[in-house]
C-alpha cells in the first residue's frame, strides 16, 4: 500500500488539540506528518527563528497509524514567510534542527529566487490571497529539475468560501504550468476536524486538474520524494546521522532527486 | 475507474479490483460533528449534502441525483449512491466545513460500484 503523508500540520501551542490533531491523523491512515512552524521576519526587529520543542515532550505516545503497524512519523518542518530577500539566510545554523525548509515567497523575484537558488525543499503557493503575479514555466520547471516541490494546502477551502476560490483559482494556474508533477497537498489544518483522508485528498486533486495517477502521487510518493530531498540537503553539509544504521552518510548520490546545482557555497 | 477500496476500522486495508460493474458509484460516509450529540434526520442529512453540492458546483451540481440508501441516525453513518459523477459528489463532501456554526467533517468510509448491503434492503 502506499505511503500517505501530511507535511503541513500547524504547531498548535495547545497540547491537548496538537496531540487530537495527530490522533486524527494517524487514525485517517497518514503515515508520516510534519509539524509546520511559521516564521515571519519583520525588518523592525530581529526576531529569533523558533526551535523546535521535542516530539517526546509533546506527545508521550505516537498512535498507531491504521492499516500498518507502525507509529505515526513526525517530523519538523519550517516554513519562512518571505517579503523581502534578506529573510532567507541560507545556512543559518538555526535551520539545522528542522528536517523540512519550506518558503512562502510573496512576490515574483522572491519567487523565482526560491525556485532557482534557494537551498529549501518546499515552496509554498499560499491560498489565502489572490496571487499578484502569474506562474512561469521556466522557474517551475528549473524548480522541478532541482527537486523542489510544490506545496499546495486545501483546508482554507473548508473553512470559508471565498478561501475556496482562491484555493482552486491559484491552485488550478499551477498545475497548468507545471503540468501536474512536483506538487504535493496537504492541509493546513488547526483542528481534528479539517483534517481529510488521503483518498479525499486524492479526489480533491481530480478537482484541481491532476489526471488520476498524479493525484494519487501528490499525496504520497512526491512528498516521499521532498523528505527524501531535504534529508540529502542536510547531509550535503558535512553532518553524519548516527541514528541510521544501514546506510552512511551519503554525499547525496543515492536517489534521483538530489539536485544536480550544489555548488559550493561561498563561506 | 472499476476498483474498490475499503477502509475498515479493524485497521486491514483491502484492495479488490472488480471489471464490469454497476454504472451506480456507492459510498459509505459517516458525518463528524463538534458536538457529538447533535442528530440529523434523513432529510435534514440529503439537504446538508445538497447545500454542499450547491455551494460549491452551484444549482447545476446541486442537480446532481443522488440518494441516501441507509441512514443510521446514531452513529450518523449513511450509504449513499450516485450514478454518474462521483468526483463531483466526493470533492463536494470532502470541502463541507460546518453545519448549522458547528465544525464538521464527512469521513468516507467505503467506495464501491457494487451495492454493498443486503438484498433486503
Amino acid at each position: 500500500m502506499a505511503v500517505f503523508m501530511d507535511l503541513n500540520v500547524p504547531f498548535l501551542p495547545d497540547r491537548s488539540d496538537l496531540r487530537s490533531v495527530v490522533e486524527t491523523a494517524a487514525h485517517l491512515g497518514f503515515s508520516t506528518i510534519a509539524l509546520n512552524y511559521v516564521f515571519e521576519p519583520t525588518a523592525k526587529k530581529k526576531q529569533e527563528i523558533p526551535t523546535p520543542t521535542p516530539i517526546n515532550e509533546l506527545i508521550d505516545q505516537l498512535p498507531m497509524v491504521q492499516g500498518r503497524s507502525r507509529p505515526i512519523r513526525v517530523l519538523n518542518r519550517l516554513t519562512v514567510l518571505m517579503s523581502d530577500a534578506s529573510h532567507f539566510r541560507p545556512n543559518a545554523p538555526e535551520y539545522r534542527c528542522f528536517d523540512l525548509l519550506a518558503v512562502q515567497p510573496t512576490s515574483e523575484k522572491l519567487f523565482h529566487a526560491a525556485c532557482m537558488v534557494y537551498d529549501i525543499d518546499i515552496i509554498c503557493v499560499p491560498m489565502t490571497e489572490k496571487l499578484p503575479f502569474f506562474f512561469k514555466r521556466a522557474p517551475i520547471n528549473g524548480a522541478i529539475d532541482r527537486g523542489v516541490v510544490f506545496e499546495v494546502s486545501y483546508s482554507a477551502a473548508i473553512r470559508d468560501s471565498t478561501m475556496r476560490r482562491y484555493t482552486i483559482a491559484n491552485a488550478v494556474s499551477l498545475m497548468e504550468s507545471c503540468k501536474g508533477k512536483s506538487v504535493i497537498l496537504s492541509s493546513a489544518a488547526q483542528k481534528a476536524l479539517e483534517l481529510r483522508g488521503p483518498y479525499d485528498v486524492t479526489n480533491l486533486a481530480l478537482l484541481f486538474g491532476l489526471s488520476d495517477g498524479d493525484a494519487k502521487e501528490a499525496v504520497s510518493s512526491t512528498c516521499r520524494a521532498a523528505l527524501l530531498h531535504a534529508e540529502t540537503r542536510r547531509t550535503a553539509s558535512g553532518i553524519i546521522y548516527t541514528t541510521r544504521s544501514q546506510r552512511e552518510a551519503p554525499q547525496g548520490s543515492e536517489d534521483g532527486e538530489t539536485p544536480a546545482a550544489k555548488r559550493a557555497k561561498p563561506t | 475507474m472499476k476498483e474498490v477500496e475499503e477502509k475498515e476500522e479493524a485497521s486491514v486495508y483491502q484492495r479488490v479490483v472488480l471489471k464490469n460493474a454497476s454504472p451506480y458509484h456507492y459510498l459509505k460516509v459517516r458525518l463528524v460533528l463538534e458536538d457529538d450529540s447533535t442528530r440529523l434526520s434523513a432529510v435534514e442529512l440529503k439537504y446538508f449534502i445538497i447545500t454542499g453540492l450547491k455551494s460549491l458546483y452551484g444549482e447545476v451540481g446541486a442537480a446532481l441525483n443522488f440518494d441516501v440508501l441507509k441512514y443510521d441516525e446514531d452513529t450518523l453513518t449513511a450509504f449513499l449512491r450516485v450514478y454518474s459523477s462521483l468526483v463531483k459528489l466526493w470533492s463536494s463532501l470532502t470541502l463541507l466545513g460546518s453545519y448549522q456554526n458547528q465544525a464538521c467533517a464527512f469521513r468516507v468510509l467505503q467506495v464501491s460500484r457494487l451495492n454493498p448491503l443486503p438484498k433486503n434492503m
